[in-house]
């Protein structure tokens, strides 16, 4: 479903020149499963998610979901996508019910069709209360929930969830983590973003372990954690990040040792 | 591109634009309370400033004469007031006057003393003996009475109060008195008529009002000893004077003068002269021989046309940019804030279609707002009118007319606005963005009100202006002058939107727009980053940036060389521009900020056939361009001067050859570098190819200086910019320039030799004026040439940029078969 090869997104940065957010990704996420994408701040997943929602554009490589080219067919893939993410905002002056109908008909869903399920997902996520409460008015549990009918409403093939339980409470977490399993289990692929590793634990079928813009490790948890002897997630990424923040360190000083050389050859 | 979707998002818009407050209140509620607020603080002003009281500070009071009083019960006298007596009383009362004898100090010193300590507003010095000199005038001219013949007398009035009016010199003066009987009757009624018709020279005096002592004053003891002669009357510079001071820096002051007491003066002044008519015996008609009767031929429903048409666009485009502004800002700034622009762009709404559906809301504000406004103004404006009785209501047909310009206006207002607030990256951001937009489009609604800016067909072209021209000419009643330059006010307008359009989608498209996070301003960083981070070819910005410094150089080089007298200083004047400012700024730039100077300056060598085709486009297209440059210069006048001053050091060139150099080589080397060179190979990154080629054909256009000469010059740079993308290489852009340089140098001698030639008669036909033009088969058959060499060109495979090959990979995959959700 989802089918990333080499992704590079580089950005021009005044002081470090040219800023890597992205070096050479590879992914692969498929139907009824839920890809963790595991990294601290920083790490790139925001960018690669918003790569994959066709809001930004690779410097290199490709990605494509259900067969569609992010970049040259970004406006098949936004049909295939529903993508929520903390940048994805609720409109302030919309009701929950007039939010979703709104994307619903931009999805292309008739009146009747979109009523209906408008009605069904309503109930299923508990949100009749906020129905015709303004976003302006809503907690941020009440938004997530609102973002999460947005971003399902046309029942798409693929979820994209960038950091969805950033500053929920634990009841509305697990609420929703609970959906989210729920829709996996109807056959969504789910790419599920985070740096809370219980969450992924719980929630994740394969995991994906990003830092500074690469994939640091990649498969289930269960061989993730039979390669790297560690049974627990967290000190998993820890040791995985800080090897990798030191093989840098490392290479640093060695070209600075091969530049002094260098500079003091004849 | 989907309207169901444009239509869901407008309606999103507007609901989500009348929910808020601050919005619903900037467009609906404060101009309906502006404007009656307004009005009534006028009211209030205006009474305010009628109803208080100034000071007239007057020296030398016992110097005024008692006949006719000036002065009486403290005040100025009431007969010299207009109105009625209710009138009178008021006026009189806003003059205090306050009465001093003649200073010991001298007058200036005095009067400039009492208008900075603010004792006075104005302060009138009359001389020593004024009064004595007024009376003594009087009876020489009573006493002269006698002599002169009522028949002689009548015919000579009118000419001689004219030629006083003139302020003759004194040799004409005595020519003229010499020729007539030197009768002191007749010369004392030139005087009369001198004295009360020349206004002119009194306020001259006022004006100057520093003056010391003046001539009366010095003459007056001469005239007091010889009061019965007739012929010892004053000459006109030395007839009794007083001075009056006041100060334009204050606007009190310059009120109390212009406003209030010059007509009492006038009044007094008058009346003066009719009593010395009446001594002198002569009726007071004498000095007004005739009436003069004005007909206003207007319909009264237009009589206030003309100024409700230069009112009235103004402040319709005003309010229609303001409406248009802040809901724009609201739409984007606002949304990138609010965090909900990235939920609707990873949406299947396509941007296009985004910006359609925020473009129609914003458009319907604008539309809205200015609508309000007016309607607001012209409501208050009815109820002041009661007290403004010379200024009639707006024509009948007013509402409709705004109502029809509105729209188009509208509609390029609201696509600038909402491309400005798309690039902006908070509401405080697009704030910023105001000023600049009104400072480019206020001279545009400005120049319309310039009496000799007429609604033509070069006019009707200029975007913003057109309109307005047509709206002046709608509102005064000019409806087949109106209908006659439509057509190209609406094409150019409209062709004006799309563009505005398509730079707002292109805006949306850009993720370096939409997600730009604030950098911080450290100029040796950003300097640092240029030179690290550089391409092949330059960016976009520097090209923009290298177009802009030749212009800004261009300009004050330009005026800083000094105008040239001979061939020899023009040339060098061509050259220093050539290579210092066109040339050297690309050439530096692709040093420094490129890593292929090669690639940048396209300097490779092209298809072998694309030279020769160079050559052929450029002769080819030849007769087009001439026929374009009198098609242009019909209808933009060229100042006769300019041309004359070309054709002169043409004229003066030593040979052909020096010519060709100087205006046709070194132009198409030097420009080629910097236009089709640098600027467009940094353009192309756009990811447009036309884009590219147009906006350096625009700035090409724009570095010729003359408007009519840009015009041309910037359709050219078309054909030359299609000529170095197809080929990829300078060199045909060079030769096609140099060639269509050589030949607008020669052309209106190959015209004459054509013309002259037995076969190439047909080819050109001379003009009444005698100069030579294409026919128009010549014309046409050279564009038709021109269009087959293009096609050829279009089929040479050309080297596309990273963005170029992007764009077209989405433009295939963007099609009729997009298919609906899954």
């Amino acid at each position: 479903m989802i089918h990333v090869c080499q992704l590079t997104k580089e950005y021009a940065d005044l002081r470090r020149g040219k800023l890597v957010a992205l070096d050479g990704v590879n992914l692969d996420a498929y139907a009824g499963e839920i890809l963790g994408l595991l990294g601290p701040n920083g790490a790139g997943k925001t960018t690669a998610l918003r790569i994959l929602s066709t809001v930004l554009r690779p410097t290199r490589g490709t990605a494509s979901i259900n067969g569609y080219d992010v970049v040259t067919q970004a406006a098949q893939v936004r049909y295939q996508i529903g993508f929520m993410s903390a940048n994805t905002g609720v409109y302030d002056r919309m009701t929950a019910w007039e939010m979703v109908e709104y994307f619903g008909r931009l999805y292309g869903l008739e009146a009747e069709e979109l009523r209906q399920r408008m009605e069904e997902l309503f109930a299923r996520l508990q949100m009749q209360e906020i129905r015709d409460l303004l976003g302006a008015k809503m907690s941020t549990g009440m938004r997530q929930k609102v973002s999460i009918a947005r971003a399902i409403v046309h029942d798409p093939p693929v979820l994209i969830f960038d950091e969805a339980t950033s500053g929920l409470d634990v009841l509305v977490a697990r609420a929703l983590l609970r959906t989210v399993a729920e829709l996996r289990d109807c056959g969504k692929c789910i790419v599920f973003s985070t740096h809370i590793m219980r969450e992924a634990e719980k929630l994740c079928d394969r995991v994906a372990i990003m830092h500074r813009g690469r994939i640091l490790a990649q498969g289930t948890i269960e061989e993730l954690r039979d390669v790297y002897h560690e049974r627990d997630l967290e000190e998993l990424f820890f040791r995985l990040i800080s090897a990798h923040d030191a093989g840098e360190t490392r290479q640093a000083d060695a070209e600075h040792t091969a530049r002094a050389l260098a500079g003091a050859g004849p | 591109m989907s309207w169901s979707n444009v239509r869901l998002i407008f309606c999103r818009e507007v609901r989500d634009q009348l929910r808020d407050r601050r919005t619903l209140f900037m467009i609906a509620v404060l101009p309906l309370l502006l404007y009656p607020l307004l009005g009534m603080s006028l009211l209030q002003l205006l009474q305010f400033v009628r109803q208080r009281p100034t000071r007239v500070l007057i020296l030398g009071a016992e110097e005024l004469p008692d006949e006719p009083p000036l002065i009486e019960n403290g005040r100025f006298a009431r007969d010299l007031f207009a109105g009625d007596p209710a009138e009178r009383t008021a006026a009189s009362q806003l003059l205090r006057v306050e009465l001093a004898s003649a200073p010991s100090v001298p007058t200036a010193v005095q009067a400039q003393r009492a208008l900075a300590e603010g004792t006075a507003h104005v302060v009138v010095c009359f001389p020593p003996g004024f009064g004595k000199r007024l009376a003594a005038m009087r009876e020489r001219l009573a006493a002269s009475c006698p002599v002169e013949e009522p028949s002689r007398r009548e015919p000579a009035l009118p000419q001689q109060a004219a030629a006083a009016g003139r302020a003759p010199s004194s040799q004409s003066r005595s020519a003229r008195d010499g020729a007539e009987t030197p009768q002191p009757s007749a010369v004392s009624r030139a005087r009369i008529a001198g004295d009360a018709a020349a206004p002119p020279e009194e306020r001259a005096s006022a004006d100057a009002a520093a003056v010391g002592t003046n001539t009366a004053h010095r003459a007056s003891p001469a005239q007091a000893a010889a009061p019965s002669s007739a012929a010892t009357l004053p000459e006109a510079g030395e007839l009794p004077r007083f001075e009056i001071y006041y100060n334009t820096a204050d606007d009190k002051s310059t009120l109390t003068y212009e406003v209030r007491l010059a007509p009492v003066l006038q009044a007094w002044r008058e009346e003066v002269a009719r009593r010395n008519l009446a001594a002198r015996q002569l009726p007071a008609q004498a000095v007004r021989p005739f009436e003069i009767s004005e007909h206003d031929v207007a319909p009264p429903a237009h009589r206030s046309a003309g100024m409700w048409a230069n009112l009235l666009p103004f402040l319709l485009l005003i309010w229609a940019l303001t409406g248009a502004f802040y809901p724009a800002i609201d739409l984007c700034a606002g949304e990138k804030e609010r965090g909900t622009l990235e939920t609707l762009l990873s949406s299947p709404a396509q941007r296009s279609e985004i910006v359609w559906g925020k473009l129609c809301t914003v458009m319907l504000f604008s539309v809205f707002t200015a609508l309000l406004n007016v309607l607001s103004i012209g409501l208050t404006g009815s109820l002041l009118m009661s007290y403004l009785p010379h200024v009639g209501p707006p024509p009948p047909l007013t509402p409709l007319w705004l109502a029809l310009a509105l729209l188009p206006m509208s509609a390029l207002f609201s696509a600038l606005c909402l491309a400005l607030a798309a690039f902006a990256r908070s509401t405080k951001e697009g704030q910023y963005y105001l000023m600049p937009l009104v400072m480019v489009i206020m001279p545009l609604m400005i120049l319309p009100l310039a009496p000799s800016v007429e609604l033509n067909l070069g006019n009707s072209l200029i975007p913003v202006t057109g309109v307005v021209l047509l709206l002046h000419a709608l509102l005064q009643g000019s409806y087949l002058e109106a209908l006659r330059y439509l057509a190209p006010v609406v094409g150019v307008t409209t062709a004006c939107c799309l563009l505005a359009v398509r730079w707002a989608i292109d805006q949306f498209n850009r993720e370096s727009v939409l997600f730009r996070e604030s950098e911080r301003l450290h100029l040796g960083l950003w300097f640092r980053q240029l030179l690290r981070d550089r391409h092949d070819t330059p960016s976009a910005p520097a090209a923009v940036f290298c177009g802009v410094l030749i212009l800004i150089l261009q300009f004050y080089v330009s005026l800083h060389l000094p105008t040239p007298q001979s061939f020899g200083e023009f040339a060098r004047a061509a050259v220093v521009i050539q290579l210092a400012v066109v040339a050297t700024p690309p050439l530096l730039m692709t040093v420094m900020l490129t890593r292929s100077p090669r690639s940048t300056l396209l300097l490779r060598l092209p298809h072998p056939a694309c030279l020769p085709a160079a050559v052929l486009l450029a002769v080819a297209l030849h007769p087009v361009v001439m026929r374009l440059n009198v098609v242009v210069t019909e209808l933009y006048d060229l100042d006769d001067r300019l041309a004359a001053s070309l054709g002169h050091y043409v004229s003066q060139a030593p040979s052909p050859w020096h010519l060709l150099l100087v205006l046709a080589l070194l132009p198409a080397i030097c420009e080629e570098l910097a236009f089709r060179g640098f600027i467009l190979s940094g353009l192309r990154h756009l990811g447009h190819k036309w884009w590219a080629i147009a906006a350096a054909s625009f700035f090409f256009g724009v570095s010729h200086g003359l408007f009519q000469q840009s015009l041309v010059a910037a359709l050219v740079g078309l054909v030359i910019g299609y000529l170095a993308v197809q080929s990829g290489s300078l060199l045909p852009a060079v030769c096609y320039h140099a060639v269509h340089n050589g030949l607008a140098l020669f052309s209106s001698e190959l015209a004459a030799r054509a013309a002259e030639a037995p076969l190439l008669g047909w080819l050109v036909s001379r003009t009444p004026g005698g100069s030579c033009v294409y026919n128009w088969p010549t014309v046409l058959a050279g564009f038709l040439a021109g269009c087959v060499l293009l096609a050829w060109l279009h089929r040479l495979p050309y080297a596309r940029t990273e963005e170029e090959q992007l764009q077209e990979a989405i433009a295939q995959h963007i099609g009729p078969g997009t298919p609906c959700h899954s």
